[in-house]
């Protein structure tokens, strides 16, 4: 079985979303206006902007190989942000704020993972409600007033240089917090024992379980990692914009999902890949970035990234048929 | 010495006497029932905009209630009928559609029910809606404003605006306030010569998403002398955008509305020029004091309660004083 989910590092979708994400990094190194894309600034703000969205994306590739989805991450990113926000005002420093926003992100998804193998509900729906109702406890606790945390976290302190420092005058710490996410979970989920737990899970979760796998435990894991990375990534964010602001996060679940998605990540669970959700994420945002450097009318970009979306759909299915 | 005991006493009685009388008297708008009815909901400009009407009500001693409806027009129609079944002393409602409210607004006037407009009015004003009157920002006026003072500043610098361009990033293509805004941006542009101009998509509210898209925008658009953000996010996202792209305080020349507290730092910073404070607490306040006094007295007033541009370290500490306490 360690075998099996070793092979899925690496396959035929990963591949399709290598392919095509080099193609890009090409057509756009190329024919972008005096070669900007590769210039050193625009790949440091890819590298200090990417990770905000993909730490919480890597964590919904999990969750997506395991059979689930998480709606509510745009809620429960902006609320442990709050948390933060509010246990430094509250007199503790940003290190326990940062530790309580984390148990925080832990305990929501507890939460969320719970109720869905509790009720045995699609996760779509319930996670719809907790956005919903997170969202609701945040704006009635929070007034929705973006409120500074400047002066807990002063520009250039350790605290701020661990998580959104840079390392020379360009290179953003951020992306080295989301390499570090995507190899540690890669690693669980293709090297390691509660990895094949996942796949199975997803894949025939009666199948796993009359081979022993506890496949509830799992899936509330698998939550529980998706609210840690949506407070880590909360707390990143806000400490690189200086302030709380109500609408962190907000849209996030449907593009974590694009990326899941152009990454080979199946919407039926049981397949996908760490590298293809990494690479997924790359993919979105270059796709993004390079367009509008293109001087694509900047109205027209979203259609390209909904285009991007159905085409790795379709050619996913299209070779799944072909292989089967 | 007797003499100045009893004039004593006297005082004294007067003024428990008084006092009590005061103590005693009814507040003017008591037994008074007034009601919200608004698209707002997730943002931080409705918790001011409550805020004012809230402390409006508490000095008149009426009933205030509030509909936030999230930006969803059929939710905020069938509030509006709600309210109106309730048979309030007044509405005051947010007109943020040309046409779906004419209707409701007149019905509502024909039952009785006195309406105002606050924040968001008919784009042809009173010709265009039967309200009793508008308390809110007048966005194309403001705009203007903004824009004018941006260029001015260019002018002062000598940039030459016959080759200037102009970048507007807004989080909501196609929204009533971007579009409004940006006529009033545009018709500066005309009074100053400036002919370059692109209304940019800043992808959503999403700040990540908003900071992306400027500053790939500005890496590709060299030619972009001033970026005025139409919106509170796009504005919010200006400085950190600017400084990505590699541009110092003031080699682009920036601006926008409402006062985040990156845009504050951004303008402290140097990298932003001016921001729009729209004041909304007023529209709260006024709008609770328009109904009371329509009820009383027949009154409606228009009140024009934005334009208010913050482009100094004073107009700042004023705000950041009473920012945390839902003022400003």
């Amino acid at each position: 079985m360690k075998n099996s989910s070793e092979s899925k590092f690496f396959t035929y979708r990963v591949i399709n979303t290598l392919i095509m994400f080099i193609a890009l990094v090409i057509v756009f190194s190329l024919f972008t206006p005096r070669n900007i894309f590769i210039s050193v600034r625009n790949l440091a703000s890819l590298g200090k902007l990417v990770p905000d969205l993909g730490v919480v994306a890597l964590g919904i590739g999990i969750l997506m190989v395991c059979g689930e989805f998480d709606l509510s991450i745009s809620s429960t990113l902006p609320l442990c942000s709050y948390i933060f926000a509010s246990a430094l005002f509250g007199g503790l420093s940003p290190v326990w704020g940062f530790v309580l926003a984390l148990l925080s992100g832990l305990a929501l998804g507890f939460i969320n993972g719970l109720i869905v193998v509790k009720t045995r509900m699609p996760s779509f729906i319930i996670t719809l409600g907790t956005m919903m109702f997170w969202k609701g406890i945040l704006y009635v606790w929070s007034r929705m007033m973006p409120t500074s945390i400047r002066t807990f976290i002063p520009t250039d302190s350790l605290f701020q240089k661990v998580l959104t420092g840079s390392i020379g005058p360009f290179f953003p710490v951020q992306t080295i917090w989301f390499v570090a996410f995507a190899i540690v979970l890669g690693i669980i989920l293709h090297f390691h024992r509660f990895g094949n737990w996942i796949y199975a899970t997803g894949d025939n979760q009666e199948a796993a379980r009359a081979m022993g796998i506890n496949t509830n435990l799992v899936k509330i894991i698998c939550f529980m990692i998706v609210g840690v990375l949506c407070a880590f990534a909360g707390c990143m964010q806000s400490v690189r914009l200086g302030s709380f602001a109500a609408t962190q996060g907000v849209g996030s679940e449907l593009r974590a999902m694009a990326a899941c998605v152009i990454g080979g990540t199946s919407l039926r669970g049981g397949i996908g890949s760490m590298m293809g959700v990494f690479l997924g994420i790359l993919t979105l945002h270059i796709l993004d970035n390079g367009l509008v450097l293109m001087r694509v009318p900047v109205f027209g970009v979203n259609a390209f990234i909904g285009l991007a979306t159905i085409f790795f759909v379709l050619l996913n299915s299209y070779l799944d048929r072909k292989i089967k | 010495m007797k003499k100045s005991w009893i004039i004593g006493v006297i005082i004294t009685v007067l003024v428990l006497t008084l006092g009590t009388m005061a103590f005693a008297q009814e507040k003017p708008g008591e037994g008074m029932y007034f009601r919200f009815v608004t698209h707002g909901g997730d943002d931080p400009f409705w918790a001011v905009v409550q805020q004012g009407a809230y402390d409006a009500a508490k000095e008149l001693g009426c009933q205030v209630d509030f509909d936030l409806c999230g930006g969803d027009m059929s939710l905020q129609l069938k509030r509006f009928q709600e309210a109106v079944a309730l048979k309030p002393d007044g509405i005051a409602l947010v007109i943020n559609d040309d046409v779906a409210w004419d209707k409701p607004v007149e019905d509502a006037l024909a039952a009785g029910i006195p309406v105002v407009g606050i924040n968001n009015d008919d784009t042809e004003g009173a010709a265009g809606n039967a309200r009793l009157c508008y308390i809110g920002q007048s966005e194309k006026r403001a705009a203007y404003t903004l824009a004018r003072k941006l260029f001015q500043e260019a002018e002062s610098k000598g940039i030459d605006l016959s080759q200037a361009h102009v970048a507007m990033p807004v989080e909501v293509p196609g929204a009533n306030y971007g579009v409004i805004r940006s006529s009033g941006i545009l018709e500066a542009m005309q009074e100053f010569g400036i002919t370059s101009y692109e209304i940019v998509d800043g992808g959503g509210l999403e700040m990540t998403t908003v900071e992306s898209r400027e500053t790939s925008y500005l890496l590709a658009h060299p030619e972009t002398t001033f970026m005025i953000g139409l919106g509170g996010i796009t504005t919010d996202r200006l400085t950190d955008s600017l400084k990505a792209a590699g541009y110092g305080p003031g080699e682009i020349i920036a601006g926008g509305f409402d006062t985040t507290p990156a845009t504050l730092n951004g303008i402290r910073e140097g990298y932003v020029t001016a921001t729009v404070d729209q004041q909304q607490y007023l529209q709260g306040y006024f709008g609770v004091y328009v109904l009371f006094l329509h009820a009383k007295y027949g009154f409606t007033p228009n009140i024009d309660t934005g334009g208010y541009l913050v482009d100094s370290v004073e107009k700042i500490e004023l705000i950041e004083t009473l920012s945390p306490l839902h003022i400003r």
